[in-house]
């Protein structure tokens, strides 16, 4: 049996300006012309397409600036697309900037809730979850602490936990595994197998071989902004290595 | 007998789809919540400081205009008049000033979040409404004490209140994303407010302008709405074709700004 389709990408396509605080003129913003593209902008995704169904683990495989976090961007909803469509179906878990939403003055506690209603959880399901949340984060003697006294791997433990228990059937990782101890990034691999086994769909930005392997089936390869590659995961590596010499990917 | 041997397993229960109005409204209560917690944790004084802001302000006016020069301006007690139009401007200032900074202070949650983007503007105007409404207090206890009675204009509050969130929120909407690419916009913003703060009828009356210039003065939309407060306590403030004027502009305003936020957002999560 087929599993349905959860994320569909079709002719998907970004672009962005190449320098960072051009000038725009009011003008430009109502012209409303949608598929010009100006001489001071490039796509750093075009006509990408990508079906994936639910349960399946993919990894995203390219070099800095190709487009990897953008198309994990697109599909986490954080991001438009210019051209094409990007359909998710089913709520999205996303590790990207993880802690990017926490308050420095709020404790612990009152940061755990906020960012976990902010993607998407009920009171009553932050409620049953609160404990797990804490103890994986292994903060609990620090739950009425204010955000900013942590050590930036407390924060980082804390930022995982609460995305890592959203209950959503997507997950997105971007390149968030390469902080923390040892300990803890075991313990996140552990959490990340979990989830998997439990049927939910990964899509997985990295740049470390090892993890990719371990975690993906099916590799995108991301060049220049378009995917010159959907494979299983070793063939992608093998391409990716082909192109760009092997070692560090 | 053999035992049956039976057993279940459970998947984690489907989460219930939420509508896109639930979920708006949580997001809007948590960033609301969560703006007024980081004002009240961190400061001593606390919901004290969005009392004290008009408060002074007022009796500077009122020792300036009843005590130095003669008024002829507003009505008695002047002290009330003043805080009828003072707390609504802050209300305004508080929540047009700081929709400069709406994405620019929580780009990392705009850029992490999927919650829907408007949230980003209406929750400035919501937190400082209830700071608002937080401070109504005050009028009353000033009304007491200078003997000001209340009127059945105090049945226009609602209305009033309704307006002017209306306003602030459409100005939000153009003003939160516009500011992300000139930045220049934001100094523009302060500086027109205090204009503003001066043109708009909160220190005098739209009655006291020179004849003529009211009808110019009408429309801006705050003449209108603050005239709607005052008739709380004043019902010869109150200005049917102010108040008109100001429900139509408050629209006209809220549609621009929805048509400009929606024009824009794209573009702005590229570049918060």
């Amino acid at each position: 049996m087929e599993a349905e389709t959860v994320i569909r990408v079709s002719g998907g396509g970004i672009r962005f300006r190449r320098n960072r605080r051009g000038r725009r003129s009011f003008k430009d913003l109502f012209a409303g012309s949608k598929r010009r593209s100006r001489p001071d902008e490039f796509w750093a995704l075009r006509g990408v397409d990508v079906a994936v169904r639910a349960g399946e683990a993919i990894g995203v495989v390219g070099r800095n600036g190709q487009g990897k976090s953008t198309l994990l961007k697109l599909v986490a909803g954080v991001m438009l697309p210019d051209e094409g469509t990007v359909e998710v179906h089913g709520g999205v878990a996303p590790l990207i900037e993880i802690t990017g939403g926490f308050v420095d003055d709020l404790t612990v506690r009152e940061n755990l809730y906020l960012t976990a209603g902010l993607h998407g959880m009920t009171k009553a399901e932050i409620d049953a979850r609160y404990d797990e949340i804490i103890d994986f984060a292994e903060l609990r003697d620090f739950v009425g602490t204010p955000y900013k006294h942590l050590s930036s791997g407390m924060k980082v433990r804390l930022a995982f936990s609460v995305i890592s228990r959203l209950e959503e059937p997507i997950l997105l990782v971007d390149e968030v595994l390469a902080v923390g101890d040892k300990a803890f990034r075991d313990k996140c691999y552990a959490r990340i197998d979990e989830l998997l086994a439990g049927g939910r769909t990964l899509f997985f930005v990295s740049h470390n071989e090892r993890d990719l392997k371990r975690f993906c089936t099916r590799g995108l390869y991301l060049d220049k902004g378009a995917l010159v590659l959907d494979a299983p995961i070793g063939e992608v590596l093998d391409a990716y290595n082909r192109d760009y010499g092997s070692g560090s990917v | 007998m053999p035992l049956a041997l039976s057993f279940v397993t459970t998947a984690p229960p489907p989460r219930p789809a939420r509508s896109p109005a639930q979920v708006y409204r949580q997001s809007l209560w948590l960033l609301t919540s969560r703006d007024l917690k980081v004002r009240y944790a961190t400061s001593f004084l606390g919901y004290v400081w969005s009392v004290l802001d008009p408060l002074v302000m007022a009796v500077i006016y009122w020792f300036v205009f009843t005590q130095i020069v003669d008024r002829t301006i507003g009505e008695d007690p002047y002290i009330v008049f003043l805080l009828a139009g003072l707390l609504p401007w802050m209300w305004f200032n508080g929540a047009v000033g700081d929709a400069t900074r709406a994405f620019i202070k929580d780009a990392k949650l705009v850029r992490s979040t999927r919650i829907p983007r408007t949230v980003w503007v209406t929750r400035i105007a919501l937190s400082k409404g209830i700071e608002f409404v937080a401070a109504l207090p005050v009028i009353v206890i000033f009304a007491v004490i200078f003997g000001a009675a209340p009127t059945w204009g105090m049945l226009w509050l609602p209305v009033a209140i309704a307006l002017q969130a209306v306003l602030t929120v459409g100005l939000g909407l153009i003003i939160a994303p516009l500011v992300v690419f000139f930045r220049d916009l934001e100094r523009a913003v302060k500086l027109i407010l205090r204009f503003l703060f001066y043109a708009s009828p909160i220190i005098y009356g739209l009655s006291d302008l020179p004849g003529g210039l009211d009808v110019w003065a009408s429309f801006n939309p705050l003449a209108g709405i603050i005239s709607l407060y005052r008739a709380s306590f004043f019902p010869d403030q109150l200005d049917a074709r102010a108040v008109l004027i100001a429900t139509v502009m408050s629209l006209v305003i809220l549609a621009v700004g929805v048509l400009v936020f929606r024009r824009m957002e794209r573009a702005v999560l590229k570049e918060v």
